[in-house]
């Protein structure tokens, strides 16, 4: 590896040790209690995909380059200097990775091997192998948010089509104002993604609930985060921090997106306005009687799968059990549940990739999860959860039927 | 320069040396860390049943995780830990009379050779532990190299110990030697007492504190400074 490249490697090494990684750096004692509680590892048992060993490939480059011992005895702790082969190593542990941050509650000293995983996936970025498609949604995201005015014209055609659909769905005369944009101290700035269920089986529930309401122009997946780019991923969320501050909303509901809700919950620091998931929204308006649903209308054994980032990492348990509950005459819960949760393997922009293979295997402890149950309906929150949970049912053939929850509430809304 | 000059540098200036190092490079660490960038956002997981700091306390002190996850390991990591609670006011004792320590009356040094035993059994299971598969695979040098360091510095501190109780044999070093030698180290005014220089067990006394300068120096800088960053850590995941 060139000189140069060693140096931009370190630059960026350096630049990412904050202080929990320094914690993540140091503590580790490599006592091997978080060894199989990846579900990837559990699916392909190679140690680089256990959470030490995933670490480890980051921590090592650490050693080297950030502590006297590292660099004067490398024996001592392993340390190992930038290389094509560390960087395939890297690549390896990063991209097996969801962020699920199971392993988080598996670890006595709780490491975030997401977060140093975050540092190799910047890495990579910097050494031009990260996964190409990735980096160039992240850019056509940035692109966006740079040029809205450019995209808007566009959009607005788009989201005139998806009215009728709600308004057929509702059984509504007139379409118009059923998905409504750009209004001004709207109650809520909901936030989708690009495919048309994302929008409209909110804005059904939405105008079931009478709520004031407005559509963002933004998606709220953020692939800045995905390929591991810090500042990409900061401006692709400041753009819908920044269109809600300018509408005066006073919550921005974030779609069936796990990644994109934990980011603007809980990693873009405090905002001036409430951040919630449209599962809390549903429990809400389920609550307050605002929406009613179909008592116990569904009789086929139903299931939930927690997606990481909305559940272990966002708290968010209760509620869509509650709405579940509501519907379902058989509900099931999986077994492990809650936060010990099996991750279904397409977190983290891995369901983006060309790894179809590899997610199969590593979705195995899903799909025992899911057997076990006995479940013909599984029912998740979460985009990426919901293609990988297909192709898992397709790749095992499981008799099962994945849907989103807003899909669910949808087609037992009594209106 | 003789034996005696060894056993002095080991047992004095290097003593010295050695808390100079770990005190230094704990303040080190500590202010290196409270430099860093403070990352934004929090890194919770959930949920949240203790708030802080009673459940980084919790998770830290009685670490449910390997409780759950590996019930042997749970038991060596609470048992190695807890007797280190006791070596650690064991040797507080070799320095001074605590009226405070002797609030249940106990005999110095403390736990009747069963601390130093339980550590060593632990410490071997550590060791032991990373012999298979797939601890094996994980580890790294430091991690054996530590843990015999540890073992070292125990079994000749252990050996030390139970050595006092075979007095007949001249074995025994007083406690009221090792009160004086200590507490002159601490009073900058080191003195060795005829009582331990002068005893068979001079040589392994001398070892005895060689590994534990070692162990002290190696702390700061090594996976040890988890004694500090495990609350610190946790706090993040609780935050």
């Amino acid at each position: 590896m060139e000189k140069q490249k060693i140096a931009e490697l370190r630059k960026i090494l350096t630049s990412r040790l904050n202080r929990p990684m320094r914690y993540y750096n140091d503590t580790c004692t490599r006592c091997g209690l978080c060894y199989d509680t990846c579900h990837a590892y559990q699916g392909i048992p190679e140690k680089i995909y256990s959470p030490v060993g995933r670490a480890e490939v980051v921590r090592k480059l650490y050693k080297k380059y950030t502590r006297l011992s590292g660099y004067l005895f490398p024996y001592w702790g392993d340390s190992t200097s930038f290389n094509d082969p560390v960087m395939d190593e890297a690549y390896k542990a990063v991209w097996s990775c969801t962020g699920c941050r199971r392993c988080v509650m598996n670890c006595p000293f709780g490491i975030d091997t997401a977060l140093m995983m975050s540092v190799g996936k910047h890495l990579l970025i910097q050494n031009g192998t990260a996964p190409e498609e990735l980096v160039m949604l992240a850019d056509a995201a940035v692109e966006k948010g740079k040029s809205i005015e450019e995209f808007k014209e566009g959009y607005r055609q788009v989201i005139r089509d998806l009215e009728k659909e709600v308004q057929k769905r509702l059984g509504l005369a007139e379409p118009d104002g059923l998905i409504p944009m750009e209004k001004k101290n709207a109650e809520i700035l909901y936030v989708g993604l690009a495919g048309a269920h994302t929008i409209v089986n909110p804005a059904i529930i939405f105008n079931a609930a009478r709520e004031n309401w407005t559509l963002s122009f933004f998606e709220g997946v953020n692939f800045g985060f995905f390929a591991g780019d810090p500042e990409k991923a900061d401006f692709i969320a400041k753009r819908i921090i920044n269109e809600a501050t300018a509408l005066n909303v006073k919550e921005i509901v974030i779609v069936e997106c796990g990644t994109a809700f934990r980011i603007m919950r809980f990693l873009m620091g405090k905002l001036p306005f409430k951040v919630s998931s449209i599962v809390e929204v549903i429990h809400r308006y389920l609550a307050a009687g605002r929406i009613k649903l179909k008592d116990k209308s569904v009789a086929e054994p139903v299931t939930y799968h927690d997606p990481c980032q909305i559940g272990r990492n966002g708290g968010i348990y209760d509620e869509p059990r509650d709405i579940i509950h509501a519907v379902a005459a058989d509900y099931r819960e999986m077994s492990p549940t809650r936060e010990q949760n099996w991750c279904c393997g397409g977190g983290g922009g891995l369901v983006a990739l060309d790894n179809e293979e590899f997610r199969i295997k590593s979705g195995k402890p899903k799909k025992e999860q899911i057997v076990k149950t006995g479940a013909k309906i599984v029912v998740t929150a979460c985009e990426n959860c919901v293609m990988q949970l297909k192709t898992i049912a397709n790749g095992y053939g499981l008799d099962v039927e994945i849907k989103y929850l807003t899909e669910f509430v949808c087609e037992n809304l009594i209106r | 320069m003789g034996w005696s000059d060894v056993y002095y540098f080991i047992m004095v200036p290097m003593v010295y040396a050695a808390f100079a190092i770990f005190m230094a490079g704990i303040v080190f660490k500590l202010i290196v860390v409270f430099f860093s960038k403070k990352s934004k956002g929090t890194f919770s997981t959930f949920p949240k049943i203790l708030p802080r700091p009673l459940g980084v306390l919790k998770d830290a002190f009685l670490v449910p995780v390997a409780w759950k996850r590996d019930k042997i390991l749970w038991f060596f990591i609470i048992a190695y830990h807890a007797a280190f609670v006791l070596l650690f006011i064991g040797h507080l004792e070799l320095i001074k009379e605590f009226a405070l320590l002797q609030i249940i009356p106990h005999q110095v040094f403390l736990g009747a050779g069963i601390v130093g035993i339980v550590l060593i059994i632990s410490v071997l299971y550590f060791l032991f532990r990373r012999f298979k598969s797939p601890w094996r695979g994980i580890s790294v040098p430091e991690d054996y190299l530590i843990l015999l360091l540890i073992f070292m510095t125990m079994i000749v501190g252990s050996h030390l110990n139970l050595a006092a109780r075979y007095n007949a044999a001249g074995f025994d070093i007083p406690v009221e030697d090792y009160r004086t030698y200590l507490s002159s180290l601490f009073a900058f005014n080191p003195t060795i007492p005829a009582g331990i220089t002068g005893s068979p067990h001079y040589v392994l006394v001398a070892l005895h504190i060689f590994f534990a300068n070692l162990v002290l120096m190696v702390i700061p800088f090594s996976k040890i400074i988890h004694m500090v960053f495990t609350f610190l850590s946790l706090n993040i995941q609780r935050k």
